[in-house]
């Protein structure tokens, strides 16, 4: 490849092009050391996605304090058992797996294509069934809404553990997604919150089943 | 005997036969960061064979680990001197320029894999239809963000990094009265409902108490996310605020007010903010007709950058990134129900270094074509003429 005729004379240029390498290395080093530091930026206030058809979005201004988490099903007081736990009959074909982490319990519907249920327990109010609702809007890639739209689209549901407000919402898009959700507070003052969701169509048909579990809750 | 030793030394990194050696390595590199990608990720396996000195082995039965095999880092290293030591080598003549450009361009072509290697970040932005967003955010390194969201317009945010948080002890707050204690921190943890009976948790304000933290080892999986978790303690003019966890398990912050300030407290992937904004007017994702197979994806974006008055629309689909600002914007994913799109950003300050390297390896191949012709094309007219 090459001829071998050069001898080590050049070798402070070497010296020289090897220090300059390791140079580059310190700086590099350098730079990453600075990233471990508190940093402080001033920006302006997150805001929601505006959807066309919901151009009035919420101001977020505030501090969303005490509000639970985007992720879904977070976070969740000591489990309750006994007195002021829920109990539900399952219609024929569902089945109930144990919750976990988070969860309370889980149903699986005999529809077939994307859709499940589950049941999460939160402590108090949980953060208000507003910011809850527009929570679950959000994760299907609707806008928020106000108290009045809130109160247009809540149906109350009479059972034996008292009223339960059950919202549905379908997203938009190529491939709906549907949400259909169930909140009731209990006497030892935690809100049950029973969830389906899925593509719109499983969802469509799996929710006569889910609203006569949701019509069967009462308290343990 | 100094001159023996220098002269052995540089023997042995122009040596030939090292080339080969090192070659190997590099083969035998690929082929076992490319199996270790299963179960450790691609971002994982990279660290673990390519962009580290040695490969290492932790056995149980020892308590540090041994190093296995030359990691992608230093091969790459002797590599780059053994090439350098090569380009010393070839004579200094005009007759050689076109083996010192060839060699030039190859040493620029390994120099750009060091710089990407140390310096080049991968980031994301996420943004929903109609929404604007003027933060990239990392895919693995988290952060606590501290925010002072008293004014109605704009939130003082103060970022404490993961690497500081698991420093421990107290992190002042630069610019607040705030002071941090960090009681614990886990890379990565477990929430779950704390049980009854159950000791009590670390927390003592917040939605903290109620919940069980179980630390977990890390993952580096692609699929897998590790969940940040910290109990941290927020003092203020010598007054307590009580112990929060924040973890990114969490996903709403949660929040204190100190003499009218609020701030609230939330764990979440690292943020880098810009000084300018992108605004998603549009995703698209075309299906060819008939079928469910994707044909094309593309987010249109407004980029607004105040600071150059500008404001323009900019159409990002597969294989057509926008270079802005010396980060490279590509559509990578979408969701919720395509109302969501998600481009990769990566910022390489030497992203232009293999493109040099390209040109200056085949300018250099044309030079030494050009004088090989010239000296053979000559060599044949000396023969007709002698």
């Amino acid at each position: 490849m090459l001829k071998t005729s050069m001898l080590p004379h050049r070798s402070t240029s070497f010296v020289a092009k090897a220090s300059l390498l390791a140079g580059a290395g310190l700086l590099a080093l350098a730079i990453g050391c600075g990233r471990d530091q508190v940093s402080h930026f001033r920006v302006p206030k997150e805001a929601v996605a505006d959807h066309p058809d919901h151009p009035g979005h919420e101001d977020h201004a505030g501090p969303a304090q005490g509000m639970p988490p985007a992720g879904g099903d977070m976070p969740a007081p000591p489990r309750p058992t006994g007195q002021g736990s829920l109990k539900w009959s399952l219609p024929k074909g569902w089945s109930e797996v144990p919750g976990e982490g988070m969860r309370f319990a889980t149903f699986k519907s005999p529809v077939p294509g994307k859709n499940e249920a589950t049941v999460v327990v939160l402590p108090g109010v949980a953060g208000g069934e507003l910011a809850n609702v527009n929570r679950w809007r959000g994760q299907i890639g609707l806008g928020p809404i106000d108290e009045a739209a809130l109160a247009a689209a809540r149906v109350v549901v009479k059972t034996k553990a008292g009223a339960l407000n059950v919202y549905d919402f379908t997203s938009e898009g190529q491939t709906k997604s549907r949400m259909v959700t169930g909140l009731i507070s209990t006497p030892d003052g935690n809100t049950w919150f029973l969830k389906l969701t899925g593509d719109a169509a499983p969802v469509a048909k799996a929710k006569p089943d889910f609203m006569r579990i949701l019509e069967s809750l009462r308290l343990d | 005997m100094i001159k023996t030793l220098v002269s052995r030394t540089w023997k042995f990194f122009k040596s030939f036969q090292l080339t080969i050696v090192l070659l190997a390595c590099l083969m035998a590199l690929v082929v076992l960061c490319t199996l270790a990608q299963v179960n450790m990720g691609t971002q994982g396996a990279v660290n673990a064979y390519m962009r580290s000195l040695f490969v290492w082995w932790r056995t149980p039965a020892l308590p540090f680990p041994l190093p296995v095999f030359p990691g992608g880092g230093l091969v790459g290293l002797l590599l780059t001197l053994n090439l350098i030591a090569k380009t010393l080598d070839i004579q200094r003549s005009w007759a050689k320029a076109g083996m010192w450009l060839v060699h030039s361009g190859l040493v620029v072509l390994f120099a750009g894999e060091f710089v990407a290697g140390m310096m080049q970040v991968d980031t994301n932005m996420s943004i929903e239809v109609g929404q604007t967003v003027n933060y990239v955010q990392s895919y693995k390194n988290m952060e606590l963000a501290v925010i002072d969201t008293t004014d109605p317009a704009w939130d003082e945010v103060y970022s404490v990094p993961d690497t500081l948080l698991a420093k421990g002890g107290s992190i002042a707050i630069p610019g607040t009265p705030l002071t941090l204690n960090v009681k614990a921190y886990y890379p990565n943890a477990e929430l779950s409902n704390l049980p009854t009976g159950a000791p009590p948790s670390m927390a003592t304000a917040g939605v903290g108490p109620g919940v069980s933290v179980v630390e977990r080892p890390t993952v580096t999986n692609d699929n897998e996310m590790n969940q940040a978790s910290a109990f941290v303690e927020p003092m203020a003019s010598g007054r307590s605020y009580g112990t929060w966890l924040a973890s990114i398990a969490l996903g709403a912050p949660q929040s204190f007010t100190h003499e009218g300030h609020t701030y609230s407290l939330s764990m979440r992937l690292r943020r880098q903010y810009l000084p300018y904004a992108f605004t998603l007017k549009q995703f698209r994702h075309d299906v060819y007709p008939g079928t469910d197979i994707p044909k094309n994806f593309s987010s249109l974006v407004q980029v607004v950058n105040p600071s150059q008055k500008e404001s323009r629309e900019v159409l990002i689909y597969m294989n057509q990134p926008l270079r802005y600002e010396g980060k490279t914007f590509y559509q990578a994913s979408f969701g919720k129900n395509d109302t969501l799109s998600v481009l990769s950003v990566v910022e390489n300050p030497g992203w232009l270094l293999p493109y040099v390297s390209c040109v200056l390896v085949s300018l250099g191949l044309l030079v030494h074509f050009a004088i090989v012709l010239r000296r053979s094309l000559k060599r044949r007219q000396d023969k007709k003429e002698g």
